[in-house]
């Protein structure tokens, strides 16, 4: 259990602040891609049957169910309400885009844990492998995509917060669209409809994301596009550079465009492209470390004088250390992050079901601690 | 007269129909299936594996360079079978239980084809006794093992247990890989090796293969 709120009330102007690098003072906050509804299920002690909505959100792609929608309603209460339990100074919300995907699979993730069932991309039978495909495949119109989690949210938020709108990224989509291995060798069979494909996507998330920005009661956008594995990006840089990163400077600028900061979540090692995230997409900040690549203070020697850096507590510890571990470990990130200000701390990926709850606590409660010895 | 280094090249640029026709017409000028392997197309894997670990190349190059293997090796097959001639060595792979993520897996099945070793996938969410129970019916002397996440990787030990209960792990190497394995924990579970990446894990396993026929 947490021994007190992280703070008495939100703050979300201190956390653009910080996200814009415009002040070194006042507290760290906290920041997160994402919480699992398991997750926040036990922070709040309000009942949520995530594995069926697992099912329902997942399972049937572009779905109108209404229990669907009525989970869906149940999850943006939730995820308020854990914002309100934790103190946090946001409420990440989803825009509803009916894109269609694949079906996804689920396992019982956790070793011995009930709550620990995800929800895994099918990497093989993409919905789009091939041209005649991509001629078939419906793509959602304008007015079908909408953003009522934001405006549900917007009544329903305490004074101070504001929402923090997730939106996964077109790479993510794009390799389960094509399915990963089809996408490797259009790459050098069909590079056109790796294009094509690719620029279907952007066409959404350019929308959707300037729809989400332009609202006032959205804060930022947090774009999750995960482009590379331990050792390196899945495709070269060159691909990247040349069909992807511009098309990531248009969703960010749909988003700046409205004066949101524009938050990059990637896994993996992008150390390669980082340079053309910051000077061509012009993120404002990046999330997703892992001390296995590279830990977050090497990142922030390297980076924090451009761009914020968020989290990189890294998920194995909080998984399987001690709370003991990750207060030191929250204490060292902070004593190397904090001082130069541009730093929320955070996991190094969500508040993912499998790691340990007490851990976590155990992080935002060191936090708290790190604010208040030094007067903020 | 056919030359072997337009096979090599033909692997190395991901060509498969230009792999495969080289193959066919030095098999028609009676160049042995043996040579074409040892001398065109494992140093042409290795290269690729080389050009992935200084990052010249790319999942979608490994990927393109073991489907071109594929296509060379397959006019070879009936010809390797009659002759007698003996796998790099068995492998059996797959991703643990309670993880279902396998392009990893996938990779590395893909490049121990190509490069020889008979592949047995059993593919993602696989209970530690399936691994057991395969190993003894195939008689595999390699347990590939794969995870994405830090919590699914736990379940590698179970399967060195399962190996150990079941009086095998003496004849099989474990070599473990995925996002969150780390070398540290594959000595803390008891395996014998770690892959970084699927070239490095490709390329243990045939360390371990041929420390296995020296030995």
């Amino acid at each position: 259990m947490l021994e007190r709120p992280f703070q008495e009330r939100p703050d979300f102007e201190h956390l653009r602040a910080v996200l814009l690098r415009e002040r070194k003072d006042g507290p760290v906050p906290l920041l997160e891609l994402a919480a699992d509804p398991e997750i926040m299920s036990e922070v709040t002690g309000i009942p949520y049957p995530a594995a069926r909505a697992r099912e329902l959100v997942f399972g049937i792609p572009g779905s109108l169910d209404p229990e669907a929608a009525k989970l869906g309603i149940a999850l943006m209460d939730l995820s308020i309400a854990y914002s309100v339990k934790l103190g946090l100074d946001y409420a990440t919300m989803i825009p509803v885009v009916p894109l269609l995907r694949t079906r996804a699979q689920l396992a019982k993730t956790g070793v011995g844990r009930d709550r620990a069932l995800r929800s895994w991309q099918d990497e093989h039978a993409g919905l789009i492998p091939n041209r005649d495909e991509f001629l078939r495949y419906r793509w959602p119109s304008f007015d079908q995509i909408n953003i009522l989690p934001v405006e549900y949210a917007a009544t329903r938020m305490p004074d101070g917060m504001k929402v923090v709108l997730l939106y996964r990224g077109i790479f993510e989509d794009l390799r389960q669209l094509m399915g990963f291995e089809a996408l490797a060798y259009a790459t050098a069979d069909d590079p056109e409809l790796v294009d094509d494909v690719l620029e279907g996507l952007t066409r959404v998330a350019e929308y959707t994301v300037g729809l989400a920005a332009a609202h006032p009661a959205t804060g930022a956008v947090f774009y999750g596009d995960d482009m590379g594995f331990s050792s390196g990006t899945f495709l070269s840089p060159r691909f990247m550079r040349q069909h992807v990163v511009p098309r990531l400077k248009r969703i960010a600028d749909a988003c700046h465009e409205h004066g949101k900061p524009f938050i990059l979540h990637s896994c993996g090692n992008v150390l390669a492209l980082m340079e053309d995230f910051i000077a061509v997409v012009g993120i404002d900040a990046k999330h997703s470390f892992e001390d296995k690549i590279l830990p977050v203070e090497d990142w922030y020697a390297r980076y924090a004088d451009r761009i914020a850096i968020i989290g990189g507590l890294d998920m194995d510890l909080l998984g399987r250390g001690s709370e003991e571990e990750v207060r030191a470990r929250t204490r060292q990130i902070l004593q190397a992050c904090a001082p130069g200000g541009g730093y929320c701390m955070g996991t190094g990926n969500s508040a993912a079901n499998y790691i340990k709850l007490d851990n976590y606590y155990a992080m935002i409660d060191e936090t708290r601690k790190w604010n208040e010895e030094h007067g903020c | 007269m056919v030359d072997l280094q337009e096979l090599h090249e033909a692997i190395l640029n991901g060509d498969a129909k230009a792999a495969a026709a080289v193959t066919r017409a030095a098999l028609a000028q009676n160049v042995p299936a043996l040579d074409l392997i040892q001398q065109a197309m494992v140093p042409a894997m290795d290269e690729v594996g080389r050009r992935f670990e200084c990052q010249d190349y790319f999942v979608p190059e490994l990927l393109l360079s073991a489907r071109a293997m594929k296509a060379a090796l397959e006019p070879l097959r009936p010809l390797l079978a009659a002759s007698g001639a003996q796998p790099a060595g068995t492998v059996v792979i797959g991703t643990v239980k309670g993880d279902l993520h396998d392009i990893g897996k996938n990779l590395v099945a893909a490049l121990l084809e190509g490069g020889g070793f008979e592949v047995i996938d059993l593919g993602v969410d696989v209970a530690p006794e399936k691994f057991v129970e395969t190993v003894q019916q195939t008689n595999a002397n390699i347990v590939c093992l794969s995870a994405l996440l830090t919590v699914t990787m736990l379940s590698m030990k179970a399967v060195i247990e399962g190996l150990r209960a079941a009086g095998l792990r003496e004849y099989v190497t474990v070599l473990v890989g995925g996002a969150p394995v780390t070398r540290q924990f594959a000595e803390e579970i008891g395996a014998d090796g770690y892959g970084e990446n699927a070239s490095a894990a490709v390329a243990l396993a045939r360390s371990c293969a041929k420390s296995a026929a020296v030995g």
